[in-house]
């Protein structure tokens, strides 16, 4: 993280940002990360608006799906990941849109912008807060999604938990960052989904994918599980490195 | 502005007039490929022996494809111009080149279900390379959706650039996810390939369409750019007369 920060200024052809208070260093990248998902997590925790809208849009989407097509065993066994990564997906775009909504009330962005912490730590910070946040939400509708949708008894859930953490990794690491992105643009909430899913192609196959090994209890889940790491990895990367590109005063 | 006083509109018109001859001459080499492409392709290139005229599509279809791909490597290479180097002129070259790119990778999205009817049967088959064609050309469509959304501020290149860099980086991912999903799954095989022993005569007529599209790129791209110059040059313009007036 702390590299992150000099390349990027580096790389956007502006030299680093003088220090704007001598007396008071420029806090640390984990303090700030630490600092931000924290605000984000109990502000969203005491409001409880966002988590009780996703969880009961999450649980529509799996109901109306079970009314599309009849849920029996043998659908699961087919297409029982792609249904409950759309659930998924459409649960996150919820928390994903909020994740720079609370700063554009009382010009907060452009406050977090001025004061010395670190760029590439804010947007990470939101990362963290957005993700926890899906995950909350998705542990409770894991366990729905098996019980509506008959679960075949050969599935293998320690799999399945882990393809959750890692798509829900990637669908966060990029939804943050165009959600910053997004702050900027007329139609925040329409452009997001518009931005985050074909760039999400990859990770969206990704994460089915294993999720339906998983499901069936068949073989062949470590390829997609490792693009699934590399996808996240790469993309926090860049995530990172590009962070000043989006979160700087106008 | 409703009166531009002559001195202040003469020079942008000469400057507007300075790029046109490049243009002229570069449009009439396009067009002059893109005429002896047309005869070689559909009139002097032998028919096929299987497919017969159908396969005459892809003199347009495959150029066509190959032209799309190369703008969006312009645009990724102008993207990270920009981020390195922040200049209009770094900016206004990936936009043209984006929309340069989803235009041509249309014309292959498009010419590809005509040839398919007949000779497959089907309009569509989610085989690899035409789910990744597909994907990328929605990619760079949500690029431009992108900066039709964003205001036309100091900050919308910056956004653009930053999100051009995450489609680039997605389309090697893309390539993997795409050929392994389908791989996985099985599917009817359908065709052989064009491309296996081709005609020299075929080839040749595929060469010369192929240059032709790219000489059209490189015409539409820098008409695009130097539009995008000029409009930011008239903004710089209106901008400065308005702050004189008040």
């Amino acid at each position: 993280m702390k590299p992150g920060v000099h390349t990027a200024s580096a790389l956007a052809g502006r030299a680093p940002a003088p220090a704007a208070a001598p007396a008071r260093p420029r806090p640390s990248a984990w303090r700030v990360l630490w600092a931000t998902a924290r605000r984000d997590l109990r502000l969203e925790l005491r409001e409880r608006d966002a988590a009780n809208a996703m969880l009961f849009y999450g649980l529509l989407v799996i109901v109306i799906f079970s009314f599309a097509f009849t849920a029996e065993a043998q659908l699961t066994l087919r297409v029982g990941g792609g249904l409950l990564w759309v659930a998924f997906l459409f649960a996150g775009l919820l928390a994903l849109d909020r994740a720079f909504l609370r700063e554009a009330a009382n010009d907060c962005l452009a406050g977090l912008i001025a004061s010395p912490a670190p760029r590439a730590a804010l947007l990470a910070g939101k990362f963290a807060a957005t993700a926890a946040m899906m995950l909350m939400v998705e542990a409770v509708l894991l366990p729905l999604f098996a019980v509506i949708f008959n679960a075949p008894p050969a599935a293998r859930w320690g799999g399945i938990v882990l393809t959750v953490l890692l798509g829900t990794w990637a669908l966060a690491a990029n939804g943050t960052y165009f959600s910053a992105l997004g702050t900027h643009a007329r139609q925040r909430t329409l452009l997001l989904p518009l931005l985050l899913l074909p760039v999400a192609v990859p990770a969206i196959i990704a994460m089915v994918q294993a999720t339906q090994v998983f499901l069936a209890g068949s073989g062949g889940a470590e390829f997609w599980l490792k693009l699934l790491l590399g996808y996240d990895v790469i993309f926090t990367a860049l995530g990172v490195v590009l962070a000043d590109a989006v979160l700087e005063a106008e | 502005m409703t009166t531009p006083t002559p001195t202040r509109s003469a020079p942008l018109r000469r400057r507007a007039a300075a790029g046109g001859a490049w243009l002229y001459w570069w449009g009439g080499v396009t067009l002059a490929l893109l005429l002896y492409g047309l005869v070689q392709a559909l009139l002097l290139a032998p028919t096929e022996a299987t497919m017969g005229i159908y396969y005459r599509i892809f003199y347009f279809h495959v150029p066509a494809g190959i032209t799309g791909f190369a703008a969006f490597g312009v645009n990724a290479a102008a993207s990270l111009w920009y981020l390195l180097r922040p200049r209009k002129a770094a900016d206004a070259l990936a936009l043209a080149a984006a929309e340069t790119g989803v235009v041509f990778l249309a014309v292959n999205l498009i010419t590809g279900p005509i040839w398919a009817k007949p000779i497959w049967g089907v309009w569509w088959v989610w085989d690899p390379r035409l789910t990744l064609t597909l994907v990328i050309w929605i990619m760079y469509v949500s690029y431009l959706v992108l900066r039709q959304f964003t205001p036309r501020s100091e900050l919308q290149p910056r956004l653009a650039a930053a999100y051009a860099m995450f489609l680039f980086i997605a389309v090697p991912i893309d390539y993997m996810a795409i050929r392994w999903w389908r791989t996985q799954h099985p599917q009817p095989v359908i065709f052989g390939g064009p491309n296996s022993g081709l005609d020299p005569h075929m080839a040749y007529a595929l060469v010369v369409c192929l240059l032709a599209f790219l000489a059209l790129m490189a015409t539409l791209m820098r008409f695009r750019h130097r539009q995008e110059m000029l409009s930011h040059e008239i903004l710089r313009r209106q901008r400065a007369a308005a702050l004189k007036e008040s």
